[in-house]
């Protein structure tokens, strides 16, 4: 079906239009600039927001951890339910909402790709199949890379070449999209259950340190043309005083990158920005980071906003949630992956009259205000560590308005009110950035050419939002877009309206991207690492890798490597 | 004012009635009444297809009174989240009655099944019959039970009273099954008759009293002394009583009190205590 | 004659992936790698299936074609008013899905076997969590390894040899050469013995120490393997260190450990009959080693005490990680059973029990599970996929479930089949056909196609997605 989408006001950031009134027209899937076909709807926009569909560089939505969580946690389902319907599955929410509520809610928020940053390639095919019930949205997934042998090995005596075939192999294999590290080293040692203490601590057993295994896949990536940097989780993650291992994180790679390209993103960074010796002498390290940000170009962030609420923390850093477990008493889950990962999963509540909750509320949007490159800091909450991703038309409240920021404060934790520097803070996001931090940033970050814009060629997923940036103010009326982008008027997917006024109208499957790796020396398995495959792993080589099948609508993108 | 309801047959399946409350009833006309809501399995029904529903001139302290007459055992969640009013039931009552309950007092001359103010805040809940297992409990995979009230059971209780309470009373005239007070982070369960075992297991605060017998104690718990007395609610309860902390395996300092001359077995206990405590 | 190699064993949890399968004129005629119960299976299967679905008609089962039975099925399942959906553990993930979506559709309550297995302690793990991992992780680290109320040795032969004590790992060898020297020191002394009472010329009895540790000859590097059971099974026998519990009592033995092992005393002597020197032994051993694994099976779920005990055993494996590295697994029975809490976990947000007759799922185990459900009589129809409830229930549970119109898609003849009032033959999934399966460490595995099903014979998924397709004919008119 063909779309006029008419006089509504555009922010398309990668092709410079920022609030512009003007037509978009829709066909076959693709943004268009002329309609072949003399049929078409046409969707009034008048007074309206016309943006991009929103990208997530990082919602943990699929696969084993959270299905844990999902396990771990009846109560918080059992409060938020949603009934079925002649064309949408039941579910439930909150924290970790099963699958199909996932692609729902997302696409009533307008976001219509998303990608699942934690995938224990062992267990790929889990995630896959519960991508698959995951509608309407995009999505791809990440293998966690980080701790993998194979890569220790290759790193230590420093096989780049190797490691790089080996590491496509695994994209292939996984049917994965970026590389992911998670505190590299750290969980590796957690077999053990101990943790490296920095960048230069070596791993127990494999006389590798994490700024090797950082920089190795660093350049691999590069060597692999990957269109997405790595994707790290830092080592001491949620740790006082961490911002150091954080800036140590960024350094390392800064002789890697070329030109102004990224070559590292540094995720949910308000878990990596903490300054202080303890929980009680605690401070935002969220200037230094900001300060480094500003100045080196190879890096991008995203915010890891802290939510008050109550929600589930899940991510493959088991020392971390170990560490969280001993502080809070909350129940634990524990999923070590062999000879590849580690994860843990804990109910925890933000509280506002929490001193260390409060300041980890300021660090996430001090990042977004100080970092003054909006393609380069992306809205995220890392869903859901820091709060579920239905809180995302919050954030933006915060971030385009001082006074939503102030409302909150005036709430929080009286030291934290005091020392923080966000109060401080005027800057207030326009919707043009707005439209950066949730699409076209992420977008251009991860390398995905047809979304985050509206250019023509582009995918058609269009997120229409009705508030009215000409009469309605952001900074004093800031209710009234979290509220519009709480529910999208309409969010076009593929050109097909999927969501009018906020309620899903039609379902269907979104696509999963992949990177297919050619390589010049075609990558072949040889007998040695069948061998050492069966001593590492309990499963065959041949039942190892998810076979297409697995993907419902599988998206490969080709890259041609430099190996 | 009040209203009369009962059920006009026999239900096979389970009926779903979140609706029967004083706080519903009492704002509605009869004939809005008529017309809520319930499931009866999975099929979408009207109050007046399932029951018989009339006004009469229903009172109690309490307020708003609803009349129940008959056999509501398939009948889930009456009275929940009621803050308000009095709730009569002449017959059986089914599972999670009362649960959520803020306020109000429900009377049951009869059985209730499990699960018999769950998650309750406040208000009173009287069953003269037996109830079920969970009587005051969370809701599966929550630390937070009934925090609040009174439920008071004339008859006997099934497994897991009190699992997750934090306060408020639950009074068992009869007997009760296994680890009564599981988890128990407050409130006060007072035991008439006796129990199965395994009482107090992994509680951390809140009181247990026994009156009756207990098969045994479990090891993780650490007798301080012997008590003529203690305080049940408003109430004084004469001993004399063991008094037992634990469950240490918890770090836990719940106090678990044993009626003496009901449990003669447990006299090896008192070779524990020291000689000051004994007196 | 065929021969495909690294195929996936569609019997137990462990889900052995290196089996080697011969096949001749589409039929299965050797296997390789297979432990007694999967050899059994793949060179056996569907000897006594029905060639055709049936229907009752007047009190007898008549062949029918699918397509009767597909609509006998969905109008029964359309009339009922509370239809239970059981079964999902021996068949494939697709399948679940599918099943997941019928029930939704019909407004029913789903249920799978763990509900009469592990179902307490999944409950438990929603109250403290668990610490676990996967199965290779173990088989390179673990060097202290505890099977509790569960005998790998008759239930998961393979068990043993692939994942844990004789499995070689990166850190960890295994623990052969120790089982054989205390093969032999046995036999040494039972020599002596003889000899001795050859020349004392009477019958020598050694009194048997019932509780103590054993003395440790064996070297430190290699694993352990301890045994705790009401009675010595198997598995025990090749044990280093059996404890032998009084039936009932393992939560007391549990909660008494968790005070050991931290740090606190315990006021009594012993902890039902065993002395507290001997747990104190054990409680040391457990905080000694540098990475433990305790495995338990239904002896500690369908025990006195049920979900408890398993809350016990799984607070006492996160103490222990206040001290070392401790993790803790359930020892899953069918093949598929943990897949089957996974795809419902995913779909719905809970793993078993799942109640969609208001229109979203609800979760109450003990009310909405099935066999709470059939004891009450509460069901008015019932479809049962690859189980056989009729043998494994409560008496009074079957009853109610064969009172009543029942639905069975099951490729075996089962008293369950026999019983119902549409059967349908299903093909094998795992031999005749393709599907995803999680083995207990929630690994998944796609189990592979070796030989053709019987012209009759569909797939469970085909069959379900096709009653689903038929429902909705129904409703929508």
């Amino acid at each position: 079906m063909a779309l006029l989408i008419r006089n509504g006001y555009v922010y398309d950031p990668m092709n410079g239009i920022d609030g512009e009134k003007m037509d978009i027209l829709v066909e076959g899937g693709k943004i268009v600039d002329k309609l072949k076909s003399a049929e078409y709807e046409v969707i009034d926009a008048s007074g309206m927001i016309v943006m991009p569909g929103g990208v997530d560089i990082h919602s943990h939505i699929a696969g084993s951890e959270v299905n844990a969580g999902r396990l771990l946690r009846p109560e918080d389902h059992a409060k938020d339910v949603e009934l079925k319907t002649e064309i949408t599955r039941s579910g439930v929410g909150y924290s970790v909402p099963s699958t199909f509520t996932t692609g729902y809610r997302y696409a009533k928020m307008g976001y219509t790709t998303v990608m699942n940053p934690s995938m224990p390639p062992l267990e790929a095919k889990h995630t896959h199949e519960e991508l698959c019930d995951t509608p309407i949205i995009d999505k791809a997934t990440y293998p966690l890379l980080g701790d993998w042998w194979f890569v220790l090995e290759y790193l230590r005596d420093g096989k780049i070449e190797e490691c790089a075939l080996h590491v496509a192999w695994m994209l292939y294999a996984t049917k994965g999209y970026a590389i992911k590290l998670v505190n590299p080293g750290g969980l590796e040692a957690w077999g053990f259950g101990r943790n490296v203490r920095d960048i230069d601590d070596p791993v127990p057993y494999f006389n590798v340190t994490p700024r090797e295994i950082i920089r190795g896949l660093c350049k691999v990536n590069k060597l692999l043309h990957l269109p997405h940097t790595i994707h790290v989780h830092t080592n001491n993650l949620g740790k006082p005083g961490n911002y150091e291992t954080t800036l140590q994180t960024m350094k390392c790679v800064e002789d890697l990158s070329s030109g102004d390209k990224p070559c590292i993103h540094i995720t949910h960074c308000q878990f990596s920005a903490f300054k202080g010796v303890d929980w009680r002498e605690f401070y935002s390290g969220a200037e230094d980071i900001a300060k480094y940000v500003n100045f080196h170009k190879h890096v991008t962030i995203d915010m890891g906003q802290v939510i008050f609420t109550d929600t589930t923390t899940m991510t493959a850093d088991g020392p971390f949630q170990y560490i969280l477990h001993e502080l809070t008493g909350n129940k634990w889950v524990n999923h070590d992956v062999e000879t590849e990962t580690s994860s843990g999963i804990v109910p925890f509540r933000y509280r506002r009259r929490s001193y260390v909750h409060s300041i980890q509320w300021c660090i996430g949007l001090e990042l977004a205000l100080l970092i003054r490159d909006p393609w380069r800091i992306f809205l995220t909450t890392d869903h859901p560590n820091a709060g579920p991703f239905t809180s995302y038309p919050q954030v933006i409240g915060w971030l385009i308005s001082r006074k939503a920021r102030e409302e909150t404060l005036s709430k929080l934790n009286k030291r934290a009110r005091e020392t923080a520097l966000l109060p401080s803070i005027d800057r207030e996001y326009s919707l043009y950035e707005v439209a950066i931090a949730t699409r076209a940033g992420q977008a251009r970050a991860l390398g995905l050419k047809d979304k985050g814009h509206l250019g023509v060629g582009g995918d058609a997923d269009i997120a229409i939002y009705d508030v009215d940036p000409r009469k309605i103010d952001p900074s004093t009326q800031y209710d009234e877009y979290v509220k519009a982008f709480s529910k999208a008027a309409y969010t076009i997917k593929e050109g097909e309206i999927v969501v009018r006024n906020g309620e899903v109208v039609k379902v269907l499957d979104g696509k999963t991207y992949w990177v297919k790796v050619s390589s010049n020396s075609e990558y072949e398995v040889s007998e040695d690492m069948k061998r050492r495959f069966t001593e590492y792993w309990t499963v065959q080589f041949d039942n190892y890798p998810v076979s297409e099948a697995y993907l419902k609508r599988s998206k490969p993108v080709q890259v041609e490597s430099e190996v | 004012m009040g209203i009369l309801i009962s059920p006009k047959r026999l239900f096979d399946v389970p009926v779903h009635a979140r609706c029967i409350t004083p706080d519903t009833f009492s704002t509605l006309s009869l004939s809005e009444i008529l017309n809520l809501e319930v499931h009866e399995g999975n099929r979408k029904r009207k109050l007046k297809e399932l029951f018989e529903v009339s006004t009469g001139p229903y009172t109690s302290p309490e307020g708003f009174t609803i009349w129940m007459k008959g056999d509501f055992s398939k009948v889930r969640y009456i009275g929940y989240g009621m803050s308000t009013g009095k709730i009569v039931l002449e017959g059986v009552a089914g599972m999670h009655l009362g649960e959520e309950m803020k306020g109000g007092f429900i009377q049951v001359y009869g059985d209730a099944g499990s699960w018999v103010g769950s998650m309750m805040q406040g208000g009173r809940i009287e069953v003269f019959g037996d109830v079920g297992d969970y009587t005051g409990a969370a809701y599966r995979g929550s630390g937070r039970g009934m925090r609040g009230g009174e439920i008071i059971v004339h008859g006997n209780a099934l497994n897991e009273t009190g699992c997750y309470m934090r306060g408020g009373l639950i009074k068992v005239y009869g007997s009760v099954g296994q680890f009564t007070g599981m988890h128990m982070h407050g409130g006060t369960i007072m035991v008439g008759g006796e129990t199965e075992g395994r009482d107090g297991a992994e509680m951390t605060k809140g009181k247990i009293v026994i009156l009756g017998r207990v098969p045994s104690l479990l090891p993780t718990f650490k007798i301080e002394a012997i008590k003529p007395r203690v305080k049940v609610g408003e109430e004084r309860v004469e001993g004399p009583f063991y008094m037992f902390t634990g469950d240490l395996a918890e770090n836990g300092e719940g106090k678990l009190y044993v009626s003496k001359n009901n449990n003669p077995h447990l006299k090896e206990f008192e070779k524990y205590l020291s000689p000051v405590k004994v007196k | 004659m065929r021969k495909i190699e690294n195929v996936i064993c569609p019997v137990c949890g462990s889900l052995c992936d290196d089996i080697t399968v011969y096949v001749e004129d589409n039929r299965v005629v050797e296997v390789e790698n297979t432990c007694a119960v999967g050899r059994a299976k793949f060179l056996n299967y569907g000897l006594h299936r029905k060639p055709k679905p049936l229907i009752r008609k007047n009190g007898e089962l008549k062949e029918a074609s699918i397509e009767e039975a597909v609509r006998r099925s969905a109008e029964i399942l359309t009339e009922s008013k509370y239809p239970i959906l059981y079964g999902w553990s021996s068949t494939s993930c697709e399948a679940i899905r599918v099943g997941l979506e019928l029930a939704e559709e019909v407004g029913g309550i789903i249920d799978n076997t763990s509900t009469v297995c592990h179902g307490p302690s999944i409950l438990s793990i929603q109250d403290v969590g668990i610490p676990s991992c996967t199965l290779g992780q173990l088989r390179h680290r673990a060097d202290l390894v505890i099977y509790w109320g569960s005998d790998p040795y008759s239930a998961h032969p393979r068990h043993i040899e692939r994942y844990t004590v004789f499995s070689e790992g990166r850190f960890q060898k295994s623990g052969w050469r120790s089982f054989i020297r205390r093969l032999s020191g046995k036999l040494v002394k039972k020599r002596l013995s003889r000899v001795a009472e050859l020349i004392l010329r009477r019958k020598l009895t050694f009194p048997e120490e019932k509780y103590a540790l054993p003395p440790y000859f064996i070297s430190e590097e290699e694993r352990k393997l301890v045994v705790v059971d009401v009675r010595k099974t198997r598995t025990a026998e090749v044990a280093d260190y059996f404890l032998q519990v009084k039936p009932n009592t393992d939560y007391e033995v549990l909660q008494a450990l968790r005070m050991l092992v931290n740090d606190q005393d315990l006021e009594v002597d012993e902890v039902a009959g065993i002395p507290v020197r001997t747990l104190e032994d054990l409680a040391d051993l457990m905080i000694s080693c540098d990475f433990g694994i305790l495995f338990f099976g239904v002896g500690l779920t369908m025990s006195k005490g049920k979900l408890r005990n398993v809350d016990a055993a799984l607070s006492l494996v996160r103490d222990l990680n206040k001290r070392t590295k401790f993790l803790i697994m359930p020892m899953r029975g069918h093949y598929n059973v943990t897949g089957a809490n996974v795809v419902f976990t995913w779909q719905t947000g809970y793993p078993y029990a799942v109640d969609f007759s208001l229109g979203y799922p609800r979760y109450n185990p003990g009310e909405t599970s099935v066999v709470d459900i059939l004891r009450r009589g509460e069901c008015d129809a019932g479809l049962v996929v690859a189980s056989d409830p009729v043998s494994n229930f409560p008496a009074s549970a079957a009853k109610t479930l064969v009172d009543n119109p029942l639905i069975v898609i099951d490729p075996d003849v089962t008293p369950t089949s026999m019983m119902a009032d549409v059967v349908f033959p299903s093909a094998y999934i795992g031999i005749e056909a393709e599907g995803t399966a999680y083995r207990m460490d929630h690994v998944p595995l796609r189990l592979k196609k070796v030989v053709e099903p019987p012209p009759n014979c569909l797939p469970d998924q085909e069959i379900l997605a096709r009653i689903l397709r038929e429902v909705r004919r129904i409703r929508r008119g």
